[in-house]
Order: C-alpha cells, then sequence, then structure tokens
C-alpha cells in the first residue's frame, strides 16, 4: 500500500489559484505593445559607445580602426604641411625681396616694374 | 571592455605617432641663406638648371653691393631720427645739414632703385614668358605681392 506523500505547504496557495480573476480585454494588445516597445528600445540602451565597444573586440574591426587612425594623423599631416609651406613660400618671398631690395627692408618699399 | 579601451589608445597613439613623423619627415627646412633664397626661387619658377646657374651669379655679383646699400640705408633711418630727436627737444633745426641730408637719401634711395631694378631686369632675362610674369609679379608692389602669394 502505498503512504500518501506529505503536504506541501504551496499547496493552499495552488488551490487559490484556481480562483483567478479574469484578464482583461486588452491583455493581448497590452502584451503586443510591450513587445513592440521593448524591440524599439532595445538598440538605444545598447547605446552608440557599447555598440562601438562590441565592434573593437572583433580583431578585424580592430586592425581596421588602428589603421584608419594612421591614415587621419598622415591626413591631418599633410594638411598641416600644406599650411605651412603657404606661410614659408610668402616669407620666402618677403625675405628676397628684402634682400634684392635695401629700402624695403626699412620700410620704403621702391615700385619695381619692368 | 578593457580591451576596446586599449584598441582606442593604441589608435589614438598610432595616430598622433604618424601625424608627428609624417611632419617632421616632410618638413620643410627654413632657408635664409642666399643660396637657400635661389633654392626657393629655382622651385618656385621651375627653373632649368642653365637658367639658374645664371641667376645665381647674377645675384651673386649684385649681392655685396646690396648689402652695403641695406647699411647705408639703416644708416641714414637713424641720422634722420636724430634729427627728429634734435628738432623736438631744441625746437631747431639745421636746414643746411638736412638739405644735404635729404640730397643724399634721394641720391642713395635712387642708387637703391637703379641696383634692384637692374638686379631684377638680369634675371626677369634668362627667363621665360611665364616665368617672367610671375617673377615680376613676386617683386612688384607690396599689394600685388600678397595677391600674387594668395593665388
Amino acid at each position: 500500500m502505498k503512504s500518501l506523500p506529505p503536504e506541501d505547504p504551496l499547496d493552499p496557495l495552488l488551490d487559490r489559484w484556481s480562483q483567478l480573476p479574469d484578464p482583461s480585454p486588452r491583455l493581448a494588445a497590452e502584451v503586443w505593445q510591450r513587445l513592440a516597445t521593448g524591440r524599439q528600445r532595445a538598440p538605444v540602451e545598447r547605446g552608440i559607445w557599447a555598440t562601438f565597444g562590441t565592434w573593437l573586440e572583433r580583431p578585424v574591426f580592430a586592425a581596421c580602426f588602428v589603421a584608419a587612425c594612421a591614415a587621419l594623423g598622415i591626413l591631418l599631416a599633410e594638411a598641416r604641411l600644406g599650411r605651412v609651406e603657404r606661410e614659408r613660400n610668402a616669407q620666402l618671398a618677403r625675405n628676397y625681396l628684402e634682400m634684392i631690395d635695401p629700402l624695403v627692408n626699412h620700410g620704403e618699399p621702391s615700385e619695381i616694374r619692368s | 571592455m578593457k580591451r576596446p579601451v586599449l584598441i582606442l589608445l593604441l589608435g589614438l597613439a598610432v595616430g598622433a605617432t604618424s601625424h608627428l613623423a609624417y611632419f617632421q619627415h616632410r618638413e620643410p627646412a627654413s632657408t635664409d641663406t642666399l643660396e637657400g633664397q635661389l633654392a626657393w626661387m629655382r622651385t618656385e619658377l621651375h627653373l632649368t638648371e642653365a637658367q639658374f646657374t645664371r641667376i645665381r651669379e647674377v645675384h651673386q655679383a649684385s649681392h655685396p653691393q646690396l648689402r652695403a646699400m641695406s647699411a647705408q640705408v639703416a644708416l641714414m633711418r637713424a641720422e634722420f631720427a636724430e634729427f627728429e630727436k634734435a628738432r623736438r627737444t631744441t625746437d631747431r633745426v639745421d636746414f643746411l645739414e638736412f638739405a644735404r641730408f635729404v640730397e643724399t637719401r634721394r641720391d642713395l634711395n635712387e642708387r637703391c632703385k637703379d641696383s634692384t631694378r637692374r638686379l631684377v631686369l638680369a634675371s626677369a632675362e634668362v627667363m621665360n614668358s611665364e616665368q617672367r610674369e610671375r617673377y615680376l609679379r613676386l617683386v612688384a608692389s607690396p599689394a600685388a605681392r600678397e595677391q600674387s602669394l594668395a593665388n
């Protein structure tokens, strides 16, 4: 003969569960709305930096990022060189004029015409 | 999260290093000497070897004279400042001496302009029309020169 299992403390609670109220008529609509909102929010909550960090975890992307940084550094150096070159040319032209025209050096530029 | 930060820092370090290394490697050297100035002219005006040699000769020949004139101009300016100082402090002017000064200065100015003009024309003579036009723009009035450099 089988002995009866000991009474579980959850049993009265489960007995009460059978007396659940009727669900709201808008339950399905609310569930779908929550799902839709969750889907929309997910990428925003992740954030740009978090996404970028995840991408940086990939070796290929990391190598590309470092290479892009090097290329950007060279590009900026080239732009800076262009500016320096223009300033240098202007200075050299002034120096040349001072060298060939003694009056320019002393604030009395002479008009040189062909 | 440590690895992305490290890669970010590595990227910044590589970018900064490449920028500095490239800039230092390509940075133009300063040219204050006559040779440096002429080398700049050579590049700027696309002079041929023969043109450059002739232009260098012309410049080297006139350089000592122009330097001496430059020193004379500086001297005259100092002299003029003395005149002005004396006029302000004593309220008197030695008109004879001042007239002599003005005459000397006018003569010096004319000689300076003449020397410069001869040097410019001698240099321009060696150049082709395009080079000459660009060269004359460079040595023309300051306003025209600024315009030329801006283009």
